[in-house]
């Protein structure tokens, strides 16, 4: 019965999900976006504040809103975070030197009371460029390990090539629906 | 727990609830509380707390939204910089929208955003902007380029956008090219510098003159404007622009017609060799200028207040044209009074009999303003078309008679003026003035009327018996009827002497000792000293011939008419002051010119004589010039105690008797320094005045000064001058300690300086304030408040203005005191450029309060003992060694404070050379 009624639930569309993308300046935010609003590759010039678009998937209406990772909007993120229903925080993988800065930032985003509920999907990105930083390594830089209390899970993917973002949207909307 | 929790935002109010609806997921409730946030903007509210909920619904598909945001952005950006960039990626992106609608709206509002922090990201979509494939996009760009100027233009030069708007001037859209001319214009008019920062060639003049004829009525007037600043570089140039622009005279916007007149004009003034071609334009000018008068009333205006400029520039073109200008019983009273202005200008003996009873008519009319301009026209119509002054004299005399009071004090006025143009002509109605007298109560009238028996006291019988009733009531009378009648009963005399000397002794004494005015004390002074010292001399210069006024009055200056000219259709033609005058920020812009020629000389040399503007009438009619010779040294002037010598200088004056020239003057010469008392003796020298305060430091306020000393008073003489465009108010004073403990004696009593006015005050200073050594030793550190703010300066005072008046020392004390004062105390200096003899040196410095105790003369040396003392009490014993014929001389000083010496030496050096 309960199935039966969630899945009314989803048919009828309910609530649009609230999903923030963040990450550092380069890390590939925007081109995440738009490869999964229309499946593309678009060229992107640094977001020097925000977009918002709307993407669907499996019947789930998500509210996307990619943020600019530039120091000087970093800032900002937090006049966002209200009523989010999930993180995608993406992580340039060939970025070795700015991963303690990348750590950094998503711990003291983590910390703010609005995020508490919020689920977490971290993208190691940038896959396609030899010598990155492989999964195991990026969760380590990361730390996610100490993380405690939180629904997450880390995918590696490649933004221009189209990998992994399938499998990391599968695992959220499920987390999603779970959730409720 | 910290205390912190009462700083944080309430969750309750307005605010929250608006916040929390920009933040809702329906579309409709979203938009309904942006709705709502306008609204409170609209009316005032701060709603700048919604900031980045409200930019979060930029990016939309709801255009009404984007608009209502766009609105909100333009408003609070200011207020939220550092957020405001959160908006940028958005205007990005609008501009890349498909709808060129979308495009255009987001460049216009970037271009209001005025945040320094995110112009730069902007150039980019701007760029793109300016190359869009839809005219409407680019129109807008064209001006967002004008904006970024404003905010930037260092970046504006950088990004190279100047090239891109000059390659907008040949774009095929019409409208495109009239918005890139509005915004070059703009940003050549803003150049710091003053050098145009885009000149037009001719091949853009050529893309301009085509796209004139077909964009809108605002697009014209742009071009047109851009054109008139345009210098062709022949007169074929110059004459197809003519030809191209004539049609435009015919629209049916004014504000077109206008500006198509002022290219005319300029282009008139290159082609002034091509008579035939200025006569043929010329006559097309008159019916569009005159089309415009049939328009409303505020139209009417503008265009008159236009007109009144090129009646003067160009008095040719609206010959013909009088009737339009006669007043219609229905025009508004401002649309009257500038109507009359244009008939007087355009009055020629051709036509004056209808101008003449026009103007009769007027004065029987009801409006008090009108009717006295109509009877002041009717006197300059006496003064500028000279057949036509008998009958204009006729008909002021059928006006006095209406006993109308402000019409007689009018015509008094204007009468004046007709004397001084027609002298012996027209004198016998004085006595119909003369009737009048007693209902004349407003100062301009008075002062003409006193002027007149002044003028004519020879004629006059009983001039001293009216000029005495004036005095009784001296004291109320308006400064301008004072001086007046200071100088009719000086003329008085001079012609009369006979029975009036107790009545000029009267008015002098009113002028010089009861009068708080220095203008006429100064002017009483004059006389006095003039009549006591040489009463030829005086007569040649009170009763001198008085220059012919010429042609008319309230003409502007040529180079601010031609100036004006090239505003035409602007607001500085209707105010008739440059921009300069009253748009701020742009004083450091260049001034407008016409194009200088070889023809445009003789045109301005003859409008000959100009000026009198009718304030400043009194002023020029006067026999002496305010402006001229005054008294030159700030003498501190005792008023004479008694009329004595003055009467001993009359009477060498009555015995030369009535013909005075000549003999009487030698004998007068001794009376002069007798009635002065000391003032005719040098006194104590002053150094010139230094800047102290720079208007720039001072916020407008400007402070020139120096310090004296008068009968044993130390003053502070200041120039205070108002730079700034308000009047300053609130004057104080305070001096920080100082080494002489030098302190105002009195607060500073300057009630207010107005904008333009220069101001002369003395600060009487007492050295019985606190005192702190400084360093330099005679540093002054001033601290002066006013309503503007409170400035410091630091300047250095003289050190003779500190050598008291009891400084001379007894010679014995003066022997044993040189002794005791070790040697080490004794400082030498050598003074260079000594002027007179040993004598002379010796009274200027007493004057300066540096005593002599003995001279001696020692193998062809002239040695003087001087002492002086300070308000201090420091005593300084002097011994100066002068050589006869040398100019040079050597200065040894003692003193118990030997750190006085290098101050005191300097006052040697100033004093001996001055």
């Amino acid at each position: 019965m309960g199935v039966l009624f969630s899945y009314f639930k989803s048919l009828i569309g309910a609530r649009e999900m609230r999903i923030l993308i963040l990450g550092l300046d380069g890390a590939g935010k925007t081109t995440i976006l738009y490869r999964l609003q229309v499946g593309e590759v678009v060229t992107t010039i640094p977001t020097i504040g925000f977009n918002v678009e709307q993407v669907t998937y499996k019947n789930l209406k998500f509210q996307v809103w990619d943020l600019g990772g530039q120091t000087s909007i970093r800032p900002y993120w937090r006049c966002y975070y209200s009523n989010t229903d999930a993180i995608i925080y993406v992580v340039d993988s060939a970025d070795k030197e700015r991963m303690g800065i990348s750590k950094d930032e998503l711990f003291h985003m983590l910390r703010e009371e609005e995020l508490q509920d919020a689920i977490l999907v971290v993208l190691a990105n940038k896959q396609d460029i030899p010598g990155c930083m492989s999964l195991k390594e990026v969760h380590q830089a990361l730390g996610l390990e100490t993380l405690k209390n939180r629904t997450f899970q880390i995918f590696k993917t490649s933004a221009v090539k189209g990998e992994g973002l399938d499998m990391a949207m599968e695992w959220l909307a499920n987390a999603l629906k779970n959730r409720k | 727990m910290t205390d912190s929790k009462y700083f944080t935002t309430t969750k309750k109010g307005e605010i929250f609830e608006l916040k929390s609806e920009l933040n809702n997921d329906k579309k409709e409730k979203k938009k309904e509380a942006v709705k709502k946030v306008i609204a409170s903007m609209t009316v005032g509210k701060d709603v700048s707390a919604l900031f980045p909920d409200v930019v979060n619904c930029m990016q939309t598909d709801n255009l009404e939204l984007k608009k209502l945001v766009y609105l909100y952005l333009m408003n609070y950006a200011k207020s939220q910089p550092d957020m405001a960039i959160m908006a940028v990626n958005t205007f990005v992106k609008d501009c890349e929208d498909p709808n060129p609608l979308i495009r255009a709206l987001a460049v216009r509002t970037m271009g209001c955003i005025r945040v320094d922090k995110i112009t730069e990201y902007l150039c980019e979509p701007l760029r793109k902007c300016l190359k869009d494939e839809d005219p409407y996009v680019r129109k807008t760009a064209a001006v967002c380029v004008a904006k970024l100027y404003d905010i930037s233009s260092g970046l504006v030069e950088d990004q190279g956008f100047l090239e891109q708007l000059k390659e907008l001037l040949s774009d095929s859209n019409p409208m495109v090219v009239a918005n890139a001319v509005a915004a070059l214009s703009e940003i050549n008019e803003s150049s710091p510098t003053g050098q145009l920062l885009v000149e037009l060639s001719t091949s853009t003049i050529n893309k301009l003159l085509t796209a004139l004829n077909e964009c809108t009525e605002w697009g014209q007037v742009f071009i047109l404007d851009s054109l008139s600043n345009y210098t062709p570089r022949d007169d074929r140039e110059a004459q197809s622009i003519c030809e191209r622009i004539t049609p435009r005279l015919a629209h049916a916007n004014a504000a077109v017609v206008l500006s198509a007149v002022k290219v005319l004009i300029k282009m008139m003034e290159i082609l002034q060799g091509d008579v035939e071609f200025c006569n043929t334009l010329s006559k097309k000018l008159a019916p569009p200028l005159v089309t415009l008068l049939s328009s409303e009333p505020e139209v009417q205006y503008v265009a008159l207040r236009n007109i009144n400029l090129i009646v003067q520039k160009k008095p040719d073109i609206l010959k013909h044209e009088m009737k339009v200008f006669f007043v219609k019983y229905n025009d508004p009273i401002y649309v009257k009074l500038e109507k009359l202005d244009i008939m007087i200008r355009l009055a020629s003996q051709a036509n004056i009999a209808q101008v003449l009873s026009e103007l009769k008519e007027y004065a029987t009319e009801v409006d008090v303003d009108f009717v006295r301009k109509a009877v002041r026209a009717i006197g300059r119509c006496a003064i500028k078309v000279e057949p036509s002054a008998e009958r204009c004299v006729t008909t002021l005399l059928e006006l006095i008679q209406t006993k109308v009071n402000y019409v007689v004090q009018e015509a008094i006025v204007v009468i004046k003026d007709i004397f001084r143009k027609y002298p012996n002509k027209y004198e016998s109605i004085i006595s119909t003035l003369c009737e009048n007298l007693d209902t004349l109560d407003e100062p301009e009238a008075r002062a003409s009327m006193v002027w007149i028996i002044g003028e004519y006291a020879e004629r006059i019988d009983n001039a001293d018996e009216l000029l005495d009733s004036f005095l009784e009531g001296f004291a109320d009378e308006n400064a301008q009827v004072q001086l007046q009648l200071l100088t009719a009963v000086v003329k008085l005399f001079l012609k009369r002497p006979q029975h009036t000397q107790s009545l000029v002794q009267h008015v002098l004494s009113l002028a010089t000792q009861d009068s708080d005015n220095p203008d006429l004390r100064d002017r009483g002074f004059i006389y006095w000293r003039l009549l006591s010292t040489d009463p030829a001399a005086a007569k040649e210069v009170v009763l001198a011939e008085k220059p012919l006024i010429s042609e008319e009055t309230d003409l502007l200056e040529p180079t601010l008419l031609d100036e004006l000219i090239c505003h035409i259709s602007s607001l500085a033609s209707v105010y008739h002051k440059p921009p300069t005058a009253f748009v701020e920020g742009r004083s450091a812009g260049v001034r407008k010119t016409l194009p200088a020629r070889q023809g445009s000389d003789e045109v301005s040399s003859s409008v000959a004589t100009v000026i009198p503007n009718q304030e400043s009438l009194i002023g020029d009619l006067l026999s002496m010039d305010l402006g001229g010779p005054t008294i030159p040294t700030p003498a501190p002037v005792t008023a004479p105690t008694s009329n004595v010598d003055l009467l001993g200088g009359v009477d060498v004056l009555l015995g030369s008797g009535p013909d005075l020239t000549g003999g009487a003057a030698p004998s007068t010469t001794g009376l002069l320094g007798d009635i002065f008392g000391i003032t005719t003796t040098p006194t104590m020298y002053t150094p010139p005045k230094s800047l102290w305060l720079p208007a720039d430091k001072g916020k407008g306020l400007e402070i020139q000064g120096t310090f004296s000393r008068r009968s044993g008073q130390i003053y502070m003489e200041m120039t205070l001058t108002n730079k700034a465009m308000q009047a300053m108010t609130g004057f104080a004073i305070q001096f920080n300690k100082n080494s002489f403990g030098l302190a105002p004696a009195t607060p500073m009593n300057i009630t207010a300086l107005q904008p333009g006015q220069s101001l002369e005050y003395s600060l009487p200073i007492n050295p019985s304030g606190p005192v702190q050594r400084m360093e330099p030793l005679m540093t002054l550190q001033v601290a002066i408040k006013n309503n503007v703010d409170v400035f410091y300066y630091a300047c250095q005072i003289p050190i003779q203005v500190l050598f008291i008046e009891d400084g001379s020392l007894d010679k014995r004390v003066f022997l044993t005191t040189w002794r005791d004062i070790p040697s080490a105390n004794e400082m030498q200096y050598n003074l260079n450029d000594i002027k007179g003899t040993t004598d002379s040196v010796s009274n200027k410095m007493t004057l300066s309060n540096i005593f002599t105790i003995a001279k001696r003369n020692v193998e062809g040396q002239d040695m003087l003992y001087q002492s002086l003392k300070l308000t201090n009490n420091i005593w300084v014993l002097l011994e100066l060694k002068l050589t006869p014929g040398v100019s040079y001389a050597t200065l040894s000083l003692k003193s118990r404070s030997v750190e006085v010496a290098p101050f005191i030496f300097q006052a040697y050096e100033s004093i001996c050379k001055n």
